[in-house]
């Protein structure tokens, strides 16, 4: 549940009357809106290869991007010298969007209150690194012990502390802190004649030490290795359409790419997505229930407020099979009339916002995994997932299958390799024939590219069968 | 106060807070774009930065810390934060400055200063042009993701207490398009892009737009053909992909830890003759020029194949004292992370074929234009990614298809190549011909 976060005893990141100027700065050519946003980014990582801690590495971040409206028009500059001079001209920058005079009047600004959706008690930045270098040797103790033929492993922690304060001429002011944590370990795997197979595992989200208690870094080596191991000897992935079922999970990967770029408001203002002008259509499955939902707690990809100002929400996209709504951010919702989901997200003070997802996942259905499988003659169980990437205006998407098996009559066989899932959104969604009861969201482990931007996001699915899907691969 | 005495600075206060190796690595970047829509301005960017990387070697251990913040005060707070760090990290005997010859600086960076005087209105004009062309190409392109044009103008700096001591600047103007296009309730997208380091070498604004909408155009009606072995033809855009995706085999890191697939093969036939494939950060107005790599190693060319036979993997100064090898000038750098191996100007060099008779060669086959996916995995040598583009039928480009895969491994792939066009374009830092593949597994219905 949310919990009201506590007043905020510390100075803000930039002192609010320069706040205040720098909005009548970027209004002072006739703009219609602006905003001022404020970034300090404090980071720390460690990696560890060949059994040692080769580097350890933190950094800190800090500086404000500011933006000017006029209509659908945008002027964006950015600075991180801090000074009250360079501020006022990255301002007066942003202002050139506009080329008129204006005098603009006072903004009254009001803190929005904030619930919090993060599992923070203790901040990350507040832990010695010694304890983090710990993780990464707990997990590579674990996956170097699961198996002798684990021979390479490498892991990786890092996290970060981004303080927030976003202003704007609407009069809002939101401040956050957003710690993001991740522990990751890749193995290599050596069989037979040189056959080499990877594992690929890990967590974390918006939470802070305790989260490695119960998700230990050794169930994260361990895990890593059983996918090395698992698919040694593994014959080619059979080429050609299938009958797929997947595995709870990662495997959430299918709606961030199938359905929730085509549904994000940017590309749908511009009427270059396929899901553009069909709210209320039926553009899936019955079975198929998709939500955003920035108030997962703990979520990679949950946010008490966008990168707006505009507090996290749950959003339901598709409803039994039909389409409910698209993903807002301030722009693009003003510019059609709707209000913003509390989705525009950026990568950092130096890029403008987009309408983005945060932790996107699937309704349960009522069936057992167990029933879904065994009423597959002739199929393929995808247990691990790699990366994905969709063509939004033809809606053809993709994505990496890192370990699976084949399915012959209703068992799970022999697992295959090199295997990748090609479809359209809305067809792939149309032959979902069936959803497990088994609601799971991905450890903590996805970042999202769109427009050269990356940002944390979380993805969910239960076990779920398609038909008809084509698998790329090269055996028969 | 220069990049460089920052960079000096930094490096005497590591010292001074107990590092016994010290190196900073400064950029400063400036960076302004127009994206137009309709014909009007849709985002106005305007932006500088910068930043500073500090490395810092004690007793064989390892440690970074990297900021914005270059007062004196700050720089002070990296140099504590680093060899804090240090002390957490294992001893290397590896870890280690380059030192001595390998030191120094090639050819300059290509640097246009006329990149430095591109007005907003320079730029507004070139990303209307190509909007306009685009739609004067093809009318059923009505839509467009983004279309636009910008400068990038960098200067990098780097100082270490064991001798390194360089400046460079680049420069890069580019203009793209990506128009949408549509019929009978389809949307194609494509996008075209032109990059260069000198301001009149710079594509044309309107060929930009007629090229983007002609690819976006040719797509539409695309239809999913059967699952097949049939030769495969790579556009020059997916070629470049192609060889991109080997970047990886051939880390000299990757290949230490035997998780490269090319590991073994040193000195072997790994692709077909007439297959080179070079790293070349001294290439005259590559995209990736620059006089020294990210820890200041002179840059150098290095052919990694030469006529199908391996010659060598790229090595950073750490790698290479590993692996007993010699660093290749293949440290890539930002200011905010440790340097790691990477390429520069990374192409395969040209064959004689016209792509037309690349095409003309293939009875039954698939001519790709654009691809989904990371699909090539460097350790195993698995390769399958999702891909778009013509059907060819008896030697000619037929009809679009779409939602396929094209599915194959790696090594077979490289000596399966039977063709290489004679159209390279450095447009880009990684770069090839059209390719042509005797025989891919092509997925679909």
């Amino acid at each position: 549940m949310p919990r009201k976060s506590q007043a905020k005893a510390r100075a803000p990141l930039l002192p609010l009357p320069l706040v205040e100027r720098l909005l009548s700065a970027a209004m002072s050519r006739g703009a219609e809106f602006a905003e001022v946003y404020v970034e300090r980014n404090t980071s720390t990582a460690a990696m560890l290869d060949e059994g040692s801690i080769k580097s350890a590495q933190s950094g800190s971040v800090t500086g404000v991007g500011v933006r000017a409206i006029r209509g659908a028009q945008v002027g964006y500059a950015y600075s991180d010298d801090l000074d009250e001079p360079a501020l006022l001209r990255t301002a007066q920058t942003a202002a050139l969007i506009a080329d008129g005079n204006r005098q603009p009047g006072p903004v009254n600004m009001s803190r929005t209150p904030l619930p919090t959706h993060y599992q923070v008690r203790t901040p990350l930045a507040s832990v010695d690194v010694s304890r983090k270098i710990e993780l990464l040797q707990q997990a590579d103790a674990a996956a170097r012990a699961y198996d002798r033929r684990v021979k390479q492993v490498t892991g990786g922690y890092a996290d970060q502390t981004r303080e927030i304060l976003v202003a704007n001429t609407l009069g809002h002011l939101a401040e956050d802190r957003q710690d993001l944590c991740r522990l990751s370990v890749q193995c290599v795997a050596f069989g037979k004649k040189n056959e080499r197979r990877t594992g690929f595992y890990g967590g974390g989200g918006r939470v802070d030490f305790r989260f490695f208690e119960d998700f230990s870094p050794a169930q994260i080596g361990k895990e890593a290795a059983r996918q090395a191991v698992a698919t040694l000897g593994a014959v080619p992935a059979p080429a050609g359409p299938q009958t797929v079922v997947l595995a709870p999970g990662w495997s959430g990967i299918l709606l961030h790419e199938a359905v929730g770029h085509g549904l994000e408001a940017d590309f749908i203002r511009k009427g270059t997505s396929l899901f553009a002008g069909k709210l209320g259509e039926k553009v899936a499955s019955e079975l198929v229930t998709v939500i955003d939902d920035g108030t997962v707690a703990g979520g990679r990809g949950s946010i008490n407020v966008d990168d707006e100002g505009n507090p996290g929400e749950r959003k339901v996209l598709i409803e039994n099979g039909v389409l409910r709504g698209y993903l807002y951010d301030h722009l693009n919702a003003r510019l059609t009339g709707q209000r913003s989901t509390g989705s525009g997200r950026r990568q950092s003070f130096r890029y403008a916002p987009l309408p983005r997802m945060t932790n996107t996942y699937l309704a349960p259905g009522d069936q057992t995994p167990d029933e879904i499988i065994s009423g597959v003659g002739k199929g393929l169980y995808c247990r691990q997932f790699g990366g994905g990437q969709v063509d939004i205006s033809n809606g053809n998407f993709v994505f990496e299958i890192s370990e699976a098996y084949l399915i012959e009559k209703g068992e799970i066989g022999r697992p295959v390799k090199g295997a990748m899932l090609i479809g359209v959104g809305p067809e792939a969604l149309k032959n979902v024939s069936a959803v497990g009861s088994d609601a799971s969201h991905d450890p903590g482990l996805g970042t999202c590219g769109k427009d050269g931007q990356s940002v944390p996001v979380g993805v969910g699915l239960p076990t779920v069968r398609i038909e008809g899907v084509t698998v790329g691969g090269t055996g028969a | 106060m220069s990049l460089l005495d920052t960079c000096e600075q930094l490096v005497s206060l590591a010292r001074k807070a107990g590092a016994a190796e010290a190196e900073a690595y400064a950029e400063r970047t400036r960076d302004a774009s127009v994206r137009v829509r309709d014909g009007e301005v849709e985002e106005l960017q305007q932006a500088s930065s910068k930043g500073i990387g500090l490395r810092v070697i004690s007793g064989q251990r390892l440690g970074f810390s990297y900021g914005t913040d270059l007062s004196k005060e700050g720089l002070k707070k990296l140099a504590e934060g680093a060899v804090a760090l240090a002390k957490g990290a294992a001893r290397d005997p590896a870890n280690g400055l380059p030192r001595g010859a390998e030191l120094g600086a090639a050819a300059e960076g290509e640097y246009d200063a006329a990149i430095e005087e591109i007005s907003p209105e320079w730029k507004l004009r070139a990303a209307r042009e190509a909007e306009k062309a685009a739609r004067g190409a093809d009318p059923r392109v009505r839509k467009f993701d983004s279309t636009g044009a910008g400068d990038f103008l960098s200067q990098a700096a780097i100082f270490s207490s064991r001798g390194a001591r360089g400046e460079s600047r680049a420069s890069y103007a580019y203009v793209y398009c990506s128009p949408v296009a549509e019929a009978d309730g389809q949307l194609q997208t494509a996008s075209w892009s032109d990059t260069r380091r000198k301001l009149d070498e710079l594509q044309p604004a309107e060929e930009v737009g007629r090229i983007a909408a002609r690819r976006a155009a040719r797509m539409l009606g695309a239809r999913k053909p059967k699952t097949q072995r049939v030769p495969v033809v790579f556009d020059p855009q997916m070629a470049a992909s192609f060889i991109a995706g080997l970047s990886p085999a051939v880390n000299g890191l990757l290949v230490h830890k035997k998780s490269s697939f090319l590991g073994g093969f040193l000195g072997k036939r790994v692709a077909s003759p007439g297959v080179t494939l070079v790293d070349d950060a001294t290439l005259p107005q590559g995209i990736a020029t620059r006089p020294f790599d990210g820890e200041g190693v002179i840059s150098r060319r290095t052919a990694v194949i030469e006529d199908g036979i391996l010659r060598g993997f790229l090595y950073d100064a750490t790698t290479a004292r590993k692996a007993e090898a010699e660093s290749t000038s293949s440290a890539s750098r930002a200011w905010a992370s440790l340097p790691a191996i990477g390429t520069s100007n990374f192409y395969l060099e040209p064959g004689t074929m016209k792509p037309e008779e690349i095409v003309k060669g293939v009875k039954s086959g698939l001519y790709v234009t654009a691809m989904l996916g990371r699909g090539a995995d460097a350790v195993t040598g698995d390769y399958s990614r999702g891909a778009n583009g013509i059907w060819i039928e008896n030697g000619e480009l037929a009809y679009p298809v779409q939602e396929v895969t094209v599915s194959g491994n790696l090594l077979e792939m490289l000596r399966g190549i039977d063709a290489v066009g004679d159209d390279l374009d450095f447009r880009a830092s990684t770069v090839a011909p059209t390719l042509r593949f005797s025989e891919l597994v092509v997925s679909g219905a």
